[in-house]
């Protein structure tokens, strides 16, 4: 046990005493979350110069009520609303067509033309037959065409513009009177709300609206968190133990310690490196929504279970990873072992979103006990708002440690005898036979 | 002279290991006297990491095929920590200091007082000015020393050197050797493999060569020398261009450049061997001597042991 300790002690201090480690720390979140951060610092940083657009119009009433609303965006709806009034997107410019002086075909190709001259950047046709129509044939409908599909403002605001123009267009034609009808059509929220309960005195509370952070970020975010710590914590067991095998270092050890002590001394270190991760990471997280005054968002009923969970991850994959540095001869080698354990802790990358959706649901349940998904598929189940019976993560915990206790023991069968075996790498039938003769 | 009496630190009795269809060690039997340096020789293969690894526990014996009693224990795990191990292959961590990886190597092999003794090490193999250093800084002759430091520096009663000189120059070979001797001076009973044979002839009591896993020669130098007699003549012969293959009596010629050795067939009468030599040029050094234990490894390896002769012939003029 002493020794085990020893041996524990010095992989932790050898993750964790380095610049290495002290940059991952601060750049693992950055990476997680720079891309939404990204997404919002860079929201208003659009091209704002003027779109030119050429409108056909075949029908003859919708191009003048078009420019008007034209005119009101470029003069009210591309500026910021404080007192700055910046310019965050661009000005539309429309021109209409003459749609008299060549056929139907010779028009839109000659405004294709324009667009390939970037002299405009996409045309409209609007069919004859748009306000009467059924929006079936092609003389009821209304075609965008442009150079650059991947730009789509424009089609989505005119066609919404169009749209109630034509719609105001129809009403009329029947002799209804537009707001009455507006006000008829007018959509209902449907609120989303928790339970109602009482308070201390027996009278009821008012059900509070659900809170979509809570709901949703927390659960991913807690998932997110353990992979990454899984991860980070457990993927160099890989390089460290082949290091030890390739620069003899093993040997050495060997002579001092027994090779499954050994290796339990390594995960034991790998457990704790990825723990000061997780723990560093929670407080971090705790004060962050205390500072912004959403402490009550912090999941402090599941934090032990997370604990216990990353544990039990690390135990679980670590075993593996040692296995495969244990098995290999270098780095190259190491890469096809890996694609079978990745993909088993990637697996509930693949199903989180179901599970975050209905998280009591049958499939949910199933496939937050499968133990190589559990850690991370029951902290989400855990963490949705009101969580689960206590049964299923106890059951899972139960899964996950058997699922361990073997992983460990043909792990400590694969190291002690691969960690000696120079020249060439254990090929799978090999492997098996190690885990299973001994 | 060290007395064969000492009792056995180590007893390897009848101890057969197999690799796959490969015997590497086969019934061999051994008893290292507690107190010597005892020296394992034998061509590349042959069984003596083996040997040692079994010594280690890193390797168990075939089940069945024989025992290991190593400080009069059996299971010998409880005495892992009195022996301390320098293997062939050197192994230390690159990333880590020299005093905070020989701390680790300590206190894995139980001793947590260690400070003192590395700082008295480091200064006796003039590593001090390394102490701080990271492995990966140190040349291939410091960083030899290091890992010998790290086999002795929780002061073991049994030491086991797999090649501890291979690749040093000589001046950090002596400083090597010295600390070898200051071990056993100690009481420290230590074992090392070498394809150094003069090495070996040097610090050895007792000598053990394998052979393809068995046992070939085992005993005190004095001995093994005696059991092959006085068949040996190192000569020195002026502007010789004759080849010495041809003198009547001689079995075997070992050309040191400046000096050959001629093993000599038995019943030859070396005044005859004299006079034919004087025939073919000056002679200015005859010597009747006994086989060098370079002589006798060659006449048991035979050509398997050609790499090692390769080794050694690079070696012995020095000493001519």
């Amino acid at each position: 046990m002493r020794k085990m300790i020893v041996v524990a002690v010095r992989e932790y201090a050898a993750a964790v005493k380095t610049k290495a480690f002290l940059l991952m720390l601060l750049l693992m979140p950055i990476m997680m979350g720079g891309s939404v951060v990204v997404q919002i610092l860079l929201k208003d940083k659009v091209d704002t110069r003027d779109k030119k657009f050429a409108v056909i119009d075949y029908s003859g009433v919708v191009y003048d009520t078009l420019a008007a609303e034209v005119e009101k965006r470029n003069d009210e709806g591309i500026f910021t609303k404080d007192e700055e009034h910046k310019q965050i997107k661009p000005r539309f410019l429309v021109e209409r067509v003459d749609t008299t002086s060549a056929a139907r075909a010779e028009t839109a190709f000659a405004q294709s033309e324009r667009v390939m001259d970037e002299e405009i950047l996409a045309f409209i046709i609007i069919g004859p037959d748009v306000v009467t129509g059924d929006g079936l044939t092609k003389d009821s409908t209304i075609a965008y065409h442009s150079n650059s599909p991947t730009y789509d403002d424009f089609r989505r605001w005119a066609s919404s513009t169009i749209n109630a123009q034509i719609h105001g267009l129809r009403l009329a034609a029947a002799g209804l009177d537009i707001d009455a009808v507006a006000a008829a059509t007018k959509p209902i929220s449907v609120g989303n709300l928790n339970l109602l309960s009482k308070d201390e005195s027996g009278t009821i509370k008012p059900a509070e609206p659900t809170n979509r952070a809570a709901t949703f970020l927390v659960p991913m975010g807690m998932m997110m968190l353990m992979f990454m710590v899984v991860m980070v914590g457990a993927t160099p067991l890989v390089n460290s133990t082949l290091e030890e095998k390739m620069q003899r270092i093993a040997e050495v050890l060997l002579g001092s310690i027994p090779p499954f002590q050994l290796m339990l001394g390594k995960l034991i270190g790998t457990v704790g490196v990825s723990l000061t991760i997780a723990t560093l990471y929670l407080v971090g997280g705790f004060f962050a929504l205390k500072q912004g005054g959403y402490a009550e968002l912090f999941p402090a009923h599941v934090v032990w279970w997370f604990v216990l969970y990353v544990a039990l991850a690390v135990l679980m994959y670590g075993s593996l990873f040692i296995a495969i540095g244990a098995a290999v001869t270098d780095i190259k080698e190491s890469q096809n072992l890996m694609t079978p354990v990745m993909l088993l802790v990637v697996s509930p990358m693949f199903v989180w979103m179901s599970v975050l959706q209905e998280p009591t649901s049958q499939f949910s349940v199933i496939a937050s006990l499968i133990p190589p998904a559990t850690p991370m598929l029951m902290i989400i189940r855990q963490t949705v708002p009101p969580g689960i019976p206590l049964w299923q993560p106890l059951l899972g915990v139960a899964l996950v440690l058997m699922t361990t206790l073997f992983f460990v023991f043909a792990a400590g069968r694969i190291f002690r005898a691969g960690i000696l075996m120079q020249g060439r790498g254990a090929k799978p039938m090999e492997l098996l036979g190690w885990v299973f003769r001994g | 002279m060290f007395m064969t009496t000492s009792p056995p630190i180590v007893e390897i009795e009848g101890v057969t290991k197999t690799f796959g269809q490969h015997r590497a060690v086969d019934d061999l039997s051994l008893s290292v006297p507690s107190g010597s340096i005892y020296g394992f020789i034998g061509p590349n293969g042959s069984g003596k990491t083996t040997t040692l690894r079994m010594i280690m526990r890193i390797y168990f014996p075939d089940p069945g095929a024989g025992k290991i009693r190593v400080l009069g224990m059996d299971d010998h795990a409880a005495a892992t920590d009195r022996i301390g191990y320098l293997p062939e292959e050197r192994g230390l961590y690159k990333k880590m200091k020299v005093r905070e990886l020989l701390c680790f190597y300590a206190e894995l092999k139980g001793c947590t007082t260690s400070k003192p003794e590395i700082a008295d090490w480091l200064e006796r193999l003039e590593l001090s000015k390394w102490a701080d250093k990271k492995i990966d800084t140190l040349s291939k002759g410091m960083a030899q020393k290091v890992q010998f430091i790290s086999a002795v520096i929780h002061k073991p009663e049994l030491v086991i050197l797999d090649e501890p000189f291979s690749g040093l120059d000589p001046v950090n070979a002596n400083v090597l050797r010295d600390a070898v001797l200051e071990l056993r001076r100690s009481g420290t009973t230590v074992i090392f493999s070498t394809h150094d044979m003069r090495a070996a002839e040097e610090l050895c009591d007792f000598v053990f060569m394998i052979f393809r896993g068995q046992k070939v020669l085992d005993g005190s130098l004095e001995s093994i020398k005696n059991t092959y007699g006085k068949d040996t003549v190192r000569v020195q012969v002026e502007g010789n261009s004759f080849d010495l293959h041809h003198v009547t009596g001689v079995e075997a010629v070992t050309d040191f450049g400046h000096l050959q050795e001629l093993r000599i067939a038995e019943n030859t009468d070396t005044q005859q061997v004299l006079e034919s030599l004087m025939k073919t040029g000056r002679v200015t050094h005859f010597e009747l001597t006994r086989p060098s234990l370079h002589d006798i490894f060659v006449r048991i390896a035979g050509p398997e042991a050609t790499e090692m002769q390769a080794d050694a012939s690079t070696q012995e003029p020095s000493r001519a």
